[in-house]
């Protein structure tokens, strides 16, 4: 299976005052079609800012990624806005759901950016979306009105809508009960074994590390070998 | 296309919602700049073309023949005809005119501020020591009785005209003033008739009467300080004019009489109002200004406000563009809320307005308001949106 996202080299340094703080550095890595990763490590290892690398919202400030073999350092802010609307999908720990909409109009909002047609419906989709992770029932509630769990689903309806072909985790079980950190989880690895999603997951806990298929240990922005 | 305004509108429209006190006072500000320049725009109209009706009340193809330097010339000392000059005209100039062929009525005024009084009652009115010819000059026609005749104004005889305004004054019913006698400046007149309405001050209050009538105790030198020329069709003003000029050269100097046409005089007046309406609207604009300064302010607290808003936009695909746009949608359609209010308002209070002082507002007006505000919400808006199309996805999205 090829990949398609390949780092090379990647480093990505952060200003803080007169200091230049490398938050990832020389990191090289491949990610393949339907592949479940964990990428682990402590706080501030650096692995939020790899995960934003992939991500697309991030640039690197030296080294290349190639998504599908295309060096992304060429493209233009449209150009990257539109593979971070189809391309791929984020879930982040505090849910990042827009308060004043509704749940219905949040998972919508993607479908808003697309620049030309689309070739879905995007409501079915959403009603589709809703039941599947099941808070169909609370389409029409502002995310400040719904548990925490409800949130993260609708957040994980949002990340599919546009049918990407990856999607990345960032701490997705952060902020909440373990029960409920646990259906998370059965739902996102449910979505890549169903529906061949790429996952890339972002943690510090060893017991969501776990289950992860293939692990990268993140240290002090470089990849090691070894967890911790 | 469409269809993203739509959006973006529908969006904006969401926040208003959430916002309303927010929303009111910020387009509270535009409101107040677009209703002080409307109005003021409305006025200045409104007076230009009260004076335009004035003028053309007077006829289209005719000529004032003043004493001093007249309106053309410009400068302070042309106003007050005759003052500096010290010259009035006669019945020799008047003799004179009347041989010009392009020129079919040569009316000279004797003008005079008097009381008249009628069984007690005193009220200021205006003398025109002038001819039957005035009337169709002025396009004046008698609302009862009859008009000055030929053989009254050379007979001199004490038959007056009266102006519709001083008559009400005079009389409780006008219509029954007719062959009645008032007194003026120690002489009894007798009225044979009352003129139509003009809408002018002057006018409405004169007492027609013979020129030769006044050369008695009234206008003992027999002068004149105007004399209007009425022309035989509009080609001939510019030869007109011209040979008017001519006949009075041969008694007066250059500078001691002026030769006006309407036209000029009213693009003279019309240039004054121009500039005191261009000071007058930039002075409203500096409320518009500051209104635009206020929607400036609330979009840079609305822009930190929704930092995070910002980065989750762009995590899910918004481009740069998209954000700014959406910024500007919301500070456009706050300023044009406002305009389109305070356009609202101005035309209310022009309505209301409008019965007791000439103003008006015209599509121009609407134009502008529509232009200007929507400029006004670009401009202002334009700097905090790219704040926030500008702001690093990640540093938008950690934001708290």
């Amino acid at each position: 299976m090829s990949s398609m996202i390949r780092l090379r080299n990647v480093c990505k340094n952060y200003q803080l005052g007169e200091e230049i703080v490398p938050a990832v550095c020389e990191v090289n890595l491949d990610i393949k079609e339907k592949e479940y990763i964990g990428i682990l490590g402590s706080s501030g290892s650096g692995k939020s800012t790899l995960m934003y690398l992939i991500g697309l919202l991030e640039t690197p400030s030296s080294g290349k990624i190639y998504l599908d073999g295309k060096d992304i350092s060429k493209l233009s802010d449209s150009q990257l806005s539109d593979l971070r609307n189809h391309y791929i999908g984020f879930v982040f720990q505090s849910f990042n759901l827009i308060n004043r909409y509704t749940v219905w109009e949040n998972v919508l909002l993607p479908t808003k950016y697309v620049k030309g047609r689309l070739d879905f419906d995007p409501e079915k989709r959403a009603e589709e979306l809703l039941k599947e992770t099941g808070i169909y029932e609370r389409r029409n509630f502002f995310p400040n009105k719904i548990s925490g769990g409800q949130q993260q689903r609708a957040a994980i309806a949002r990340a599919l809508i546009m049918n990407p072909k990856i999607v990345l985790a960032d701490e997705p079980t952060g902020n909440l009960d373990s029960k409920t950190g646990d259906e998370i989880l059965n739902l996102l690895e449910k979505l890549n074994k169903d529906m061949g999603v790429t996952l890339v997951l972002v943690t510090h806990e060893p017991n969501v590390a776990e289950r992860t298929r293939r692990k990268i240990f993140l240290k002090d922005g470089k990849v090691t070998q070894k967890y911790l | 296309m469409g269809n993203e305004l739509n959006d973006l509108i529908k969006a904006a429209y969401s926040d208003f919602k959430r916002n309303k006190v927010r929303t009111a006072l910020t387009s509270l500000g535009i409101m107040i700049g677009v209703l002080s320049v409307v109005m003021l725009i409305a006025l200045g109209l409104g007076l230009k073309n009260y004076i335009r009706e004035q003028f053309e009340n007077l006829g289209t193809n005719l000529l004032v023949v003043l004493a001093g330097s007249g309106f053309s010339g410009g400068g302070a000392q042309s106003f007050g005809p005759g003052l500096v000059s010290g010259i009035r005209f006669d019945e020799k100039d008047v003799t004179k005119l009347k041989r010009i062929s392009e020129i079919d009525y040569v009316v000279p005024v004797f003008f005079k501020s008097s009381v008249a009084s009628y069984n007690g009652k005193k009220e200021t009115g205006f003398i025109f020591g002038t001819t039957e010819e005035i009337f169709s000059l002025l396009n004046l026609k008698a609302q009862s009785g009859s008009l000055l005749s030929k053989s009254d104004i050379q007979s001199a005889s004490k038959d007056v005209v009266l102006g519709a305004s001083i008559a009400g004054k005079l009389f409780e019913d006008p219509s029954a003033a007719e062959s009645k006698i008032i007194r003026l400046e120690n002489q009894r007149f007798r009225i044979i008739g009352i003129a139509q309405k003009k809408g002018d001050n002057e006018m409405d209050n004169a007492i027609f009467m013979s020129y030769k009538t006044t050369f008695g105790s009234l206008n003992p030198d027999k002068e004149f300080f105007t004399i209007y020329l009425g022309v035989s069709s509009k080609e001939n003003i510019p030869i007109a004019k011209k040979k008017a000029e001519q006949a009075l050269l041969e008694r007066y100097d250059e500078d001691q009489f002026s030769v006006t046409e309407q036209a000029e005089i009213l693009s003279t007046v019309n240039q004054i109002f121009s500039v005191i309406n261009a000071v007058l609207v930039s002075i409203g604009s500096i409320s518009l200004l500051v209104g635009g300064i206020g929607i400036m302010n609330i979009m840079y607290a609305t822009v930190t406000e929704r930092t995070k808003e910002v980065g989750i936009r762009r995590a899910i695909g918004a481009t740069q563009k998209d954000i700014l746009l959406q910024f500007l949608t919301e500070s456009v359609l706050l300023s044009l809320f406002g305009g389109l209010m305070g356009l609202l308002l101005a035309s209310i209070i022009v309505l209301i307005v409008r019965a007791f002082f000439p103003v008006a507002i015209n599509l121009f007006s609407v134009l502008i308001t529509i232009i200007v505000s929507s400029s006004i919400g670009i401009f202002f808006g334009v700097f905090p949106a790219r704040r926030a199309a500008k702001l690093p996805p990640i540093e938008a999205i950690r934001y708290e």
